[in-house]
């Protein structure tokens, strides 16, 4: 009976493994063993070639990559950063006993809902020549010339910042009251009768308990972070001049519109290293969340 | 005391006004714009609201693109993307909580570790894949992909409340001589009917909106989706923001009914994964 559960067991996590090992394993590996080669669509006929690390060695020496590597590190550090001073601050705002919860619940979802290319699009027309931010600034005599929000290197990256913080932030919010509707009353009761300031409380109670939510939560993000591609496809498609341009975006233009698979394949690898770094840092936090 | 808890409350119902209007403004804009005439659209300062309401761009949007078609695929995509997520997930779910197989939490680690990866270190040798086998511009394609990429997700929600199931009900089936596949189908999957329910909302509504992949495999109108779709009103400035936002709302009305209806599944779905995260 036993044997037999367990090759039931083993049968009914087939088609997960399989779907993983065809369409996410597969394609990884090979993606790392093609950043090796030469690989051009123009001249697939000629085969690929190997060029051992010459790929790498030109990413190095790539300004535009670069360019699109620090602009999504700071895009990733800036908007997590934001996400997370502004989402703590909503979390605890929906942990308290007080009316109009639903509401904000409600709220909160919409930006989350919404796909990136509609919350770009929105935000396009927002920062427009002509549109609600200029003249709002106007309004208020702040500027006298409209500002070219899309058209500036630095401009548009805070748009696209702007752009990104209202879309996930809701969303990092709800990960956090998760992880502070878990944490006992009784603790900050305690801490009152101890007369523990609320500033005291939150630093003493809340961010020790929470931290391990809040960690991995921001793994998360900081990952998808390093992804982003719709939402710049639809505020500037890269411009102005290729400034917003992501390492994504680049990597799917070296992929796909100069067929350069060998070079694409390399930048992707080079991504890859970067998450798992990245991940190496939050391993504890993945840890505690294995052991659940 | 009594007054300064009063300056809080107000100040809280000021800052609650203030909160719920940054998260609905831009999509109201949005809304109000779809109804705007032309001529509302060109005015300096920026209308905020339509002068006479007006389907004409509703019209334009349905005429330049077709956009019905690109709604109806992205249904059948994420219709077919749900259904093999969320089986794929349930059984493996199953094996993981109620089985002795072996390396389970190697496999957990693995599915985590995996739901990290960037999708460009995919997207090539899929297109490739695809392409050999004719699955390029087709809905199950794109369907598979996109299904698998909800699985460690749907994997670690679906374990996470199955361990919470207790056993004892099994139990008395497998007494009544029931086999494992039965006591999944006829005992665990409609204990489970709500949090399945939750996390096909989530899979659903991630599916929606996947850009880069739907970007990429279904180039062409035949299978394209409606977000890929939405874009390509914007390839021309000349298109004016009123047919974009009422394309738009076309885009998003399935999902705004569905966060609106099961709002509660949905958070549901969203808090609990997280508690157990």
């Amino acid at each position: 009976m036993n044997k037999k559960s367990t090759r039931m067991g083993y049968l009914m996590l087939l088609p997960s493994v399989l779907l993983i090992l065809v369409l996410i394993l597969y394609p990884t590996v090979n993606t790392i063993y093609q950043s090796f080669f030469e690989i051009r669509t123009q001249t697939a006929a000629l085969g690929p070639k190997f060029v051992g690390f010459r790929n790498y060695v030109k990413a190095f020496q790539d300004e535009h990559f670069w360019d699109t590597l620090w602009w999504t590190l700071a895009f990733t550090a800036v908007s997590v950063a934001l996400e997370l001073i502004i989402g703590m601050g909503l979390a605890l705002l929906m942990n308290r006993k007080i009316p109009g919860q639903g509401l904000i619940r409600t709220a909160v979802l919409i930006p989350w809902g919404i796909p990136t290319v509609v919350s770009g699009i929105i935000w396009t027309q927002f920062f427009a020549q002509n549109g609600i931010v200029n003249s709002t600034l106007a309004a208020f005599n702040l500027i006298k010339e409209p500002l070219s929000w899309l058209g500036n290197e630095w401009l548009a990256k805070l748009s696209i910042l702007i752009a990104d913080v209202w879309k996930n932030t809701p969303y990092m919010s709800l990960l956090l009251l998760s992880g502070l509707l878990t944490i006992s009353r009784d603790y900050y009761e305690a801490a009152e009768i101890d007369g523990a300031g609320k500033f005291r409380q939150f630093t003493h109670i809340t961010l020790p308990l929470i931290k391990a939510t809040m960690s991995v939560t921001v793994l998360f993000r900081i990952i998808s972070a390093m992804r982003v591609y719709d939402l710049i496809v639809a505020m500037t498609a890269g411009g102005p001049a290729g400034r917003t341009e992501t390492v994504s975006m680049y990597a799917v233009n070296t992929y796909f519109t100069y067929g350069n698979t060998g070079y694409g394949a390399t930048l992707s690898v080079l991504m890859l290293i970067i998450s798992v770094g990245i991940s190496m840092f939050f391993v504890d936090s993945l840890k505690t969340k294995g052991s659940v | 005391m009594k007054r300064k808890k009063k300056a809080g409350t107000i100040g809280y119902v000021i800052f609650l006004s203030l909160f719920l209007f940054v998260m609905i403004a831009p999509m109201l804009y949005m809304i109000s714009a779809s109804f705007m005439p032309q001529s509302d659209l060109n005015m300096i300062p920026p209308r905020l609201l339509p002068s006479k309401a007006t389907l004409e761009n509703y019209a334009r949007a349905l005429a330049q693109q077709p956009i019905i078609k690109y709604v109806y695929n992205s249904f059948i995509i994420t219709i077919i993307a749900v259904v093999i997520c969320v089986t794929a997930g349930s059984m493996a779910s199953y094996a993981l909580t109620r089985t002795n197989i072996r390396f389970k939490t190697t496999f957990l680690v693995f599915v985590l570790a995996i739901s990290l990866l960037p999708t460009i270190t995919l997207i090539n040798p899929i297109f490739k894949m695809y392409s050999n086998m004719g699955l390029l511009n087709t809905h199950i394609g794109l369907a598979v992909i996109i299904s698998v990429l909800d699985l460690p997700m749907t994997i670690w929600f679906l374990t996470a409340v199955l361990k919470n199931v207790p056993i004892s009900f099994e139990e008395s089936a497998k007494l009544d001589g029931a086999n494992m596949f039965q006591i999944f189908i006829y005992i665990l999957l409609p204990l489970l009917k709500a949090s399945i329910f939750s996390i096909s909302i989530l899979v659903f509504i991630g599916a929606w909106n996947r850009f880069l992949l739907s970007q990429v495999l279904n180039q062409f109108e035949d299978c394209r989706t409606v977000v890929v779709g939405l874009t390509l009103y914007q390839t021309t400035h000349t298109i004016p923001f009123g047919v974009v936002a009422a394309a738009a709302m076309i885009t998003i009305l399935p999902l705004l009914l569905m966060v609106l209806v099961f709002q509660k599944n949905i958070l549901g779905g969203i808090m609990e994964g997280g508690v157990k995260e």
